[in-house]
């Protein structure tokens, strides 16, 4: 089993371009769907980059919604 | 050649995926969809989307399970093995879901104020700080039972089956609700009517609907 490394200033950049129902379908890409095994596939040392990386992302849009952006 | 799996199809629909570049790996009783990947590739947002384009492509002309992404093999070997072991319960999944949609409902506050981040000014006593911390929980309190609320109204607006529907309240603090719905094409127009007019009575939410969708949130690995 391989694992993808993420792009996470990429995330962070990007992110804050991203509004609230975008979250919404990368929450699905991330954390649901089926897998093949039980492991998660995007790790280091025992560290889920992804969901570090969708974090990031959420963090970013929320501080654009406090800037006054539109949901 | 690395392979990054997208989809899950029944071994019949496995063509489904010849023009979008997909590599077909076939087990008995589902067959899986997977691109070729570059291992030292770095994924980020684009890759992401291009993940749920390529599910969506399928998932328009069959019934499909999606990947989560980020499922990598160094070979078909390594994916097929894999895709023998669950084979069984994909292809259960698959009859039970395969031509249903997932429906993404987002409930959003209005209210720019919910999202308020917490006071980075120094409280002027350690009354005051722990005043404050109270103000939050309660406020954070209403907001939980207020989103209760509203997932009580969209229950009743879907009048779908309890198993077709999973939500999350506050989820983050711009959302109230982020609710799934598993749905058939032919319900999505009366659905997405009704939560349009459901909207409309909602002062302090805007609620978005997206999809349909391949069926992420129902599709599930043990």
């Amino acid at each position: 089993m391989a694992r993808i490394p993420l792009r996470r200033d990429a995330m962070t950049r990007e992110g804050a371009t991203l509004d609230v129902p975008l979250v919404e379908l990368v929450d699905r890409l991330l954390n649901r769907g089926v897998v093949l095994t039980g492991e998660l596939t995007i790790s280091v040392a025992g560290v889920d980059l992804i969901y570090l990386g969708l974090s990031v992302v959420v963090s970013s849009v929320d501080t654009i919604r406090r800037a006054g952006a539109e949901v | 050649m690395t392979l990054l799996l997208r989809a899950i199809v029944a071994p019949d629909d496995a063509a489904a995926g010849d023009d979008l570049g997909l590599a077909t790996v076939s087990a008995v009783a589902v067959a899986a969809l997977a691109s070729p990947w570059d291992k030292a590739r770095i994924a980020g947002e684009p890759e992401l989307l291009d993940h749920h384009r390529i599910i969506q492509s399928v998932f328009e002309r069959v019934p499909c399970l999606p990947a989560r992404f980020g499922s990598v093999f160094p070979d078909e070997d390594a994916l097929h093995s894999r895709l023998a072991e669950r084979e069984v319960d994909f292809a259960s999944q698959l009859a039970r879901l395969g031509h249903r949609c997932e429906l993404a409902i987002t409930c959003a506050w209005r209210d720019k104020g919910v999202n308020s981040p917490v006071s980075i000014v120094p409280a002027s006593s350690g009354r005051a700080y722990l005043e404050r911390g109270l103000q939050r929980t309660r406020s954070d309190r209403e907001r939980e039972v207020r989103a209760e609320a509203i997932v009580a109204r969209l229950l009743s607006e879907l009048a779908t089956e309890p198993s077709f529907v999973r939500h999350r309240t506050c989820p983050r603090p711009a959302v109230a609700v982020s609710m799934s719905a598993l749905v058939t094409r032919d319900e999505i127009g009366g659905i997405s009517s009704r939560l349009e007019r459901l909207g409309a009575q909602l002062p302090d939410v805007t609620i978005v609907v997206q999809g349909p969708w391949a069926p992420y949130t129902f599709a599930v690995s043990e």
